[in-house]
This record gives structure tokens, C-alpha cells and sequence, in this order.
């Protein structure tokens, strides 16, 4: 049956769901700005109703808890997107430093090569001046040294993002370690049946930066979290995290190993850790052996042209340079003489004669180099690297593109929209100015009651 | 469906995309390029290798064409010098065979064959940019000496070599003619023939016949050396057609460049209008959403 402190009751229930209310709203609107919150919202219930005979009255509401509004599909799908976001971000961004080595105009390599060859062609129409003798060496040791510098510059690149492969493995343990702690609060708080929602938007900011840095696989079945390496390599399983390591090899190259300690370097295929070891183990090498294909088929069919021709003294030429093969080819070409008038310009023994120019100059339209000529396979070069970075931008474009539409779908999802809380605030207050008039107009009755004993 | 609430990150990536297509046509007005980098156009940037190495190519031609071409013009007037003055020669033959003459004036005749023959071993010794012009590729001493051993007294010590100097692609030309080409051929050595009239010529007991076959034999030489230097007249004019050339083909892979990496300057300019007005539409959409909401309604209206 209906009561008059039930009726209190009913409307002190009011009183607090809506300040409940009030208090979500307020936390949404303090939130505003906050990265990676999500809205939340009070999960209001009405109460079990009174049976009294045959009716049943409701007793008010209750506040069952505080929900969260966030789509775990969305944070999965951008977690995915962000991996590959990061990878071929660091991949640009290593490559474009490789890409100045290699220029397509009036320096470098390609320049070199065409000046070598250029001060032959200046050497035949007077072979044994001494000055023009000396600008060929001259101009095969600028082409050696442009050798030289672009092959150890490669190197220095990849040691440079062997440090960058260390920093973000220390970056990787760092965040797995705060989402195994904020596993084993939230594993405390959901037992007691506290709310958790901050701390889920917590730990979904933290794999969003996880994500950024390697690839991630998310197994989530509610409460306990693992995420492991696309690989299968663990990193967090509940509340325990497990850290990868980094060590240097014979050679210097920083290797990634899990907590097991097996060598995980190749299987890092996302993020910007997949990005920097895509650009450091496979394009940076890839053209660290063309460029040492160049060096070293240069310097064979060179020195091959100038032992067929005799120098100034008349005698036959050796090596113009040092022998060098395969790979470290660039990184060691040298030219062999420095003596002009050891120049094999001619063929006959006299000091006039520059038959042996012609064979000299004939490698430039040799196929050295994987088939092609030198000034070819240096174009080669160019086209390799610069196909490398244009498909990462492509690549890029995709996925910030893709990106921008799941967080724009995040944002209409869990976003804290100011018009709404401004009405709901508006709703929660008038109804709490509702509730607390019921309450006095019960208080009044009561009165009234209270005065009939006094007055009888 | 719930609208998002969050315009700003909506606003910076547009302001973004447009800034960089403000910077990339920015970047194509000031350099006239289209590809600044390989990764512009890896295809293009690839054949620029190519087309460049073609441009240094036609420069270094050139600038061999026209350190050959100063060469050769100096042995051509060299020469030209020489067949006037064998010229010469051979009119005192023809004169010193006439029979009326005294063997005073035939030694005042041979005595200017002599002269000659001084003259034109001087320019067949003759040297340039350090080197001797006509003695094969045995250049770096001259190929004339006086030696009392051989007919004509005068040998060559130079080579019958000849130098070939690219001056395009696959096309090369010879550089010099030895001496054993132009002054001493066999059979007709202008040194020989000269020191043959001399002789003739200073003979008390000669005839008309021997100084007129000494003649004969002097004028085969000279008929050998205006051959043989008509190869200098021919390759100067053989270098200038290819300067042509080389020149036309530098017009042309200039263009090739333009069209492979170059940007046209009315599309560059457009394109930065384009992106400049682009930015600006942002910006001013970024600033009509100065964050009115309902709050400030509520705010100035019901409180």
C-alpha cells in the first residue's frame, strides 16, 4: 500500500539519480578536452515496483551505475589503422633522409661518373698533358669519394635508426608496464563492483600509443586484457607485462628480443618500430648492394680498359684503382695511382698517343651493373629509392585518410557534445527541483497529519 | 545519427591538407620544377639522371670540338704556308731548268731552295700545346732532325700513328696526320725532292733534264702534301657541322628535362591561387566556430 514516507522515499531516490545526472554531465563538461575520454552517461533503472494486492507502485528509481560510451570495434579498427599509420610514417621519414643522398641533378654520384668521364674526353685531344692527366685523377677520386661518402652515409643512417629502434623499444616497455598496472585495477574495482570507466579510457589511450610504436593483437573478453605482437609475442597478459629487450650483434646491429629472449627483429611489422626496420633492414640494404654492384662493376671494367693501354713512360698500365668486390665494394673504392703519368692513356708506347681513351670511355656505355651502363644503374638508384618513399606516401595518405574517418566515428560516438550536456544538465535540474518539491509537499502533508493528533 | 561534437580536429586537417598543397605548388613556382625530390616522380627523376649525363656529355663534346678545332686551324694555315712556299719551289725549278741561265744564277736559285726547305721543316717540326703537330703520336719530340745518313738528308722520328677523339656519341674523328703522311710519303718526300733540285741545281756538270726531272719529283710531293692537308680543312668542317649539332641536341634535351621534371608557370601559379584560396576558406570556417553552445543561451537566458 501507498505511504507517505514511501511517497519520501520515492522522491529522495529522484534526488539522487538526478544528481547523479548532474554529476555525470559536469565530468562530461570538465572532460571537454581530455584525450581519449569518452563520454559517460548515469544507467538509470526504475525499482522494483511495491505489489500491494492487486496494484503495484513504483518505488522510484535507482542508479544502477555510470556507463561509458565508447565502441570497442572503433578503438580496435584504429589501433589496426594506427600501426600502419606509424609504420610508414618512419619509413618517409628515414627514407627521406636516405633520398638526399642520392640526387638527380649536378651533384653526387651520377654528377661524378659524368665529370670522370667528361675529363677523358678532354685527356684525347691532348693525352699527354700532365694537367689534363692529373684532372682524370682527380676526377676519379671525387667519383670514389662520392662512393665513399654516399655508401658510409647509408650506414651512419642505419645506426641512427638502430638507436631510434632502442628508444622506442624502452617507449613499448614503459606503456605495456602502465596497462599491466591499470589491469590489475581494474580488475580490483570491477570485483568490488566500482566503477571503472576513467580508468578503461586510460588504458585505451595507452594501446592507441602502443600502436603507434609496434603492432599489436588485442584479446579482450571484458574484464582481463592480453595484447600480444601480431607475431604472438607477448606484452601484456592481465596485470603482468613483459618487457622486449635490445641488444647490438657482431656487426652493430640493434636486434629486438622478447621476455623469452628469442629474436623478434623480423617479425616487427607495424608501427613505427615496423616502419624504422623496414627502412634499416631491407630498403637501406637493398640499396647498399646495388650501390656496391655499381662501385665494384665500375672498377672492374676501368681497370680492365686501362691494362690494355701504356702510360706515359710507355710502359703497360695496372690497376687505376684498387681491386674491389661485392659487398663494401663503394664503401672501399680507391684509386690506385696518383702518379699522372701512370695514366694508361695510350696504346702505342708513345707519350702522344690516346688509344686507350677509347676504351677507357667505351665503359660508360658498358653494361656494368645488373645489365646496366653506369650512369643507368645510378638512375636505377634514384628511381629505387624515390619509388620507396612515394609508395610510403601513398601509403601514408591512405591511412591518415582512414584514420581521420574512425576518430571523426570515435569522436560522434563518445565525443562530449556541450549542447547536450547543456540540456541535460537543464533536465537533471529542473527534475531534481521536481523531486525536492515532492518532497516538501509530502513534508506539508505530513504536517497536516502531524496537527490532526495535536488538534483532536 | 549523433553528429561529432569535436570540429577542431576536422578544422586542423583540412588546414593541413590545404597548407600542403599551398607548400607544394609554393615549392614548384620558386624552383620551376615539379619534381624536387626523386619521390615526386621516381620515373622522371630517373630519366633527368639519364638526361643530364646526355647534357654533360654535349658540353664536354663541345669543349673538345673547339680546343680540336684550334688545333687543326693552326696546322691547316701551317700547312697552307707550306704548299705556297713548295709552290715557290717548284717556279725556281722550272726557272733554273731553262737553259740560258748561268750556274751563278742556278746557285743563287738553289741557294733560295735551301731557304725553302728550312721553312717548311719548320713547319713540320711545328709545335703546339706542348706537343708536335705532325709526328704521329710520337709527338713529344719533332719528328724532322737534320741526318746527313738518309737521302734528302733530313729523317722522321715520328710514329705513323693517328689519335681518334670522340666528338658525340659513337662518332669519333682523327685528330692529326703523321709527317710520314704529309712531308716525307714514300716516293714523294718533300725534303728529298727539295734537296734534290738544290742539288740539281748546284751541279756544274747537270743538265736542264735533271734539274726538270728534280722538278717533276718536287712537284709529286707537293701534290701529296696538298692532298693529305685537305684532311685538316675537311675535319674543321666535319667539327662545325657536329657543334651544330651538339648544340640543337642540347635545345632538345633542355626540353626533355623541362617536360620530365619541369612545371609549367601558368599551372604552377594556378595551383598556388587555388591552395591559397582553399587555406583561406578554412580559416574562416575554423573561425565561425568560435564555440557558441547552448550553454551560453542558457547561461544569458534562464539564470
Amino acid at each position: 500500500m501507498s505511504s507517505l514516507t514511501g511517497t519520501m522515499w520515492i522522491a529522495l531516490s529522484g534526488l539522487e539519480a538526478q544528481q547523479a545526472g548532474l554529476q555525470t554531465s559536469t565530468n562530461n563538461v570538465a572532460n571537454l578536452n581530455t584525450p581519449g575520454y569518452s563520454r559517460e552517461r548515469p544507467i538509470l533503472q526504475e525499482a522494483d515496483p511495491i505489489i500491494s494486492g492487486n496494484i503495484a507502485f513504483g518505488d522510484g528509481v535507482q542508479v544502477q551505475g555510470i556507463e561509458s560510451l565508447r565502441s570497442n570495434l572503433l578503438d580496435l579498427q584504429i589501433s589496426d589503422e594506427t600501426q600502419q599509420q606509424s609504420n610508414s610514417q618512419a619509413f618517409v621519414n628515414a627514407m627521406n633522409q636516405v633520398q638526399t643522398l642520392f640526387p638527380d641533378d649536378t651533384t653526387g654520384i651520377g654528377a661524378q661518373i659524368s665529370a670522370f668521364f667528361q675529363s677523358l674526353n678532354s685527356l684525347s685531344a691532348n693525352p699527354s698533358d700532365l694537367t689534363l692527366r692529373q684532372d682524370v685523377l682527380t676526377a676519379a677520386r671525387s667519383m670514389a669519394s662520392a662512393f665513399n661518402d654516399t655508401s658510409n652515409q647509408l650506414t651512419q643512417t642505419q645506426q641512427q635508426l638502430g638507436l631510434q629502434v632502442q628508444q622506442q623499444t624502452q617507449q613499448v616497455n614503459q606503456i605495456t608496464q602502465q596497462i599491466a598496472n591499470l589491469n590489475l585495477k581494474l580488475s580490483e574495482l570491477s570485483s568490488t563492483g566500482q566503477d571503472y570507466a576513467g580508468f578503461l579510457d586510460q588504458r585505451s589511450a595507452l594501446i592507441q600509443q602502443l600502436s603507434g610504436l609496434v603492432d599489436v593483437s588485442q584479446i579482450n573478453d571484458g574484464k582481463s586484457l592480453t595484447l600480444t605482437t601480431k607475431g604472438g609475442v607477448p606484452l601484456v597478459v592481465d596485470g603482468q607485462s613483459y618487457s622486449l629487450t635490445t641488444a647490438a650483434d657482431s656487426t652493430g646491429t640493434q636486434h629486438i628480443y622478447s621476455a623469452q629472449g628469442d629474436d623478434i627483429t623480423s617479425e616487427i611489422s607495424g608501427g613505427s618500430l615496423g616502419g624504422i626496420l623496414q627502412a634499416r633492414d631491407q630498403a637501406i640494404p637493398a640499396l647498399q648492394t646495388n650501390l656496391d654492384s655499381l662501385a665494384s662493376g665500375l672498377v672492374q671494367a676501368l681497370n680492365t680498359a686501362h691494362q690494355e693501354g701504356t702510360d706515359l713512360n710507355g710502359n703497360p698500365g695496372g690497376n687505376l684503382f684498387q681491386s674491389v668486390t661485392g659487398t663494401g665494394a663503394a664503401a672501399a673504392m680507391t684509386v690506385a695511382i696518383s702518379d699522372p703519368t701512370l695514366l694508361a692513356a695510350g696504346s702505342d708506347g708513345t707519350s702522344g698517343s690516346n688509344g686507350n681513351i677509347a676504351n677507357l670511355s667505351a665503359v660508360a656505355n658498358q653494361d656494368i651493373a645488373n645489365g646496366l651502363t653506369p650512369s643507368g644503374a645510378y638512375g636505377n638508384l634514384v628511381f629505387q629509392v624515390g619509388s620507396g618513399i612515394s609508395s610510403g606516401n601513398t601509403e601514408l595518405a591512405a591511412s591518415n585518410a582512414m584514420l581521420q574517418q574512425l576518430q571523426q566515428q570515435q569522436a560522434s560516438a563518445s565525443g562530449v557534445s556541450l549542447d547536450e550536456e547543456a540540456s541535460n544538465l537543464l533536465l537533471y535540474q529542473r527534475a531534481y527541483q521536481a523531486s525536492a518539491e515532492a518532497i516538501s509537499a509530502v513534508n506539508q502533508m505530513l504536517q497536516v497529519v502531524i496537527n490532526m493528533g495535536a488538534g483532536s | 545519427m549523433r553528429i561529432s561534437p569535436t570540429l577542431t580536429q576536422v578544422v586542423l586537417n583540412a588546414l593541413n591538407v590545404s597548407d600542403q598543397a599551398e607548400q607544394t605548388a609554393l615549392e614548384q613556382m620558386t624552383t620551376g620544377r615539379r619534381v624536387n625530390q626523386a619521390s615526386d616522380d621516381p620515373a622522371a627523376a630517373a630519366s633527368e639522371v639519364n638526361i643530364a649525363y646526355r647534357m654533360d656529355g654535349c658540353d664536354q663534346y663541345l669543349r673538345s670540338i673547339s680546343s680540336l678545332q684550334s688545333e687543326m686551324q693552326t696546322a691547316d694555315s701551317s700547312l697552307n704556308s707550306a704548299v705556297t712556299a713548295l709552290q715557290n719551289a717548284i717556279s725556281l725549278g722550272v726557272e733554273g731548268a731553262n737553259g740560258t741561265l748561268s750556274q751563278q744564277d742556278r746557285a743563287t736559285l738553289a741557294q733560295q731552295v735551301d731557304g725553302i726547305t728550312q721553312q717548311i721543316l719548320g713547319v713540320a717540326n711545328l709545335s703546339y700545346n706542348g706537343h708536335y703537330l705532325f709526328a704521329g703520336t710520337a709527338n713529344a719530340q719533332p719528328p724532322y732532325v737534320a741526318d746527313p745518313s738518309v737521302p734528302g738528308g733530313i729523317a722522321y722520328q715520328g710514329n705513323d700513328n693517328v689519335n681518334s677523339v670522340e666528338i658525340e656519341t659513337g662518332q669519333s674523328v682523327a685528330a692529326n696526320q703523321p709527317g710520314s703522311a704529309l712531308f716525307s710519303a714514300t716516293g714523294a718526300n718533300v725534303f728529298q725532292a727539295l734537296s734534290d733540285l738544290a742539288t740539281a741545281l748546284r751541279n756544274p756538270d747537270g743538265t736542264t733534264d735533271e734539274i726538270g726531272n728534280a722538278t717533276t719529283e718536287l712537284r709529286t710531293a707537293y701534290d701529296q702534301l696538298d692532298q693529305a692537308r685537305a684532311f685538316y680543312g675537311n675535319t674543321v668542317d666535319q667539327l662545325t657541322s657536329v657543334q651544330g649539332f651538339l648544340n640543337s641536341e642540347q635545345v632538345q634535351l633542355s626540353q626533355q628535362q623541362n617536360s620530365a621534371v619541369g612545371v609549367d608557370a601558368n599551372v604552377a601559379a594556378t595551383n598556388l591561387t587555388n591552395a591559397e584560396q582553399a587555406r583561406n576558406a578554412t580559416v574562416q570556417a575554423a573561425a565561425s566556430l568560435n564555440g557558441m553552445s547552448l550553454m551560453d543561451y542558457l547561461s544569458t537566458t534562464t539564470v
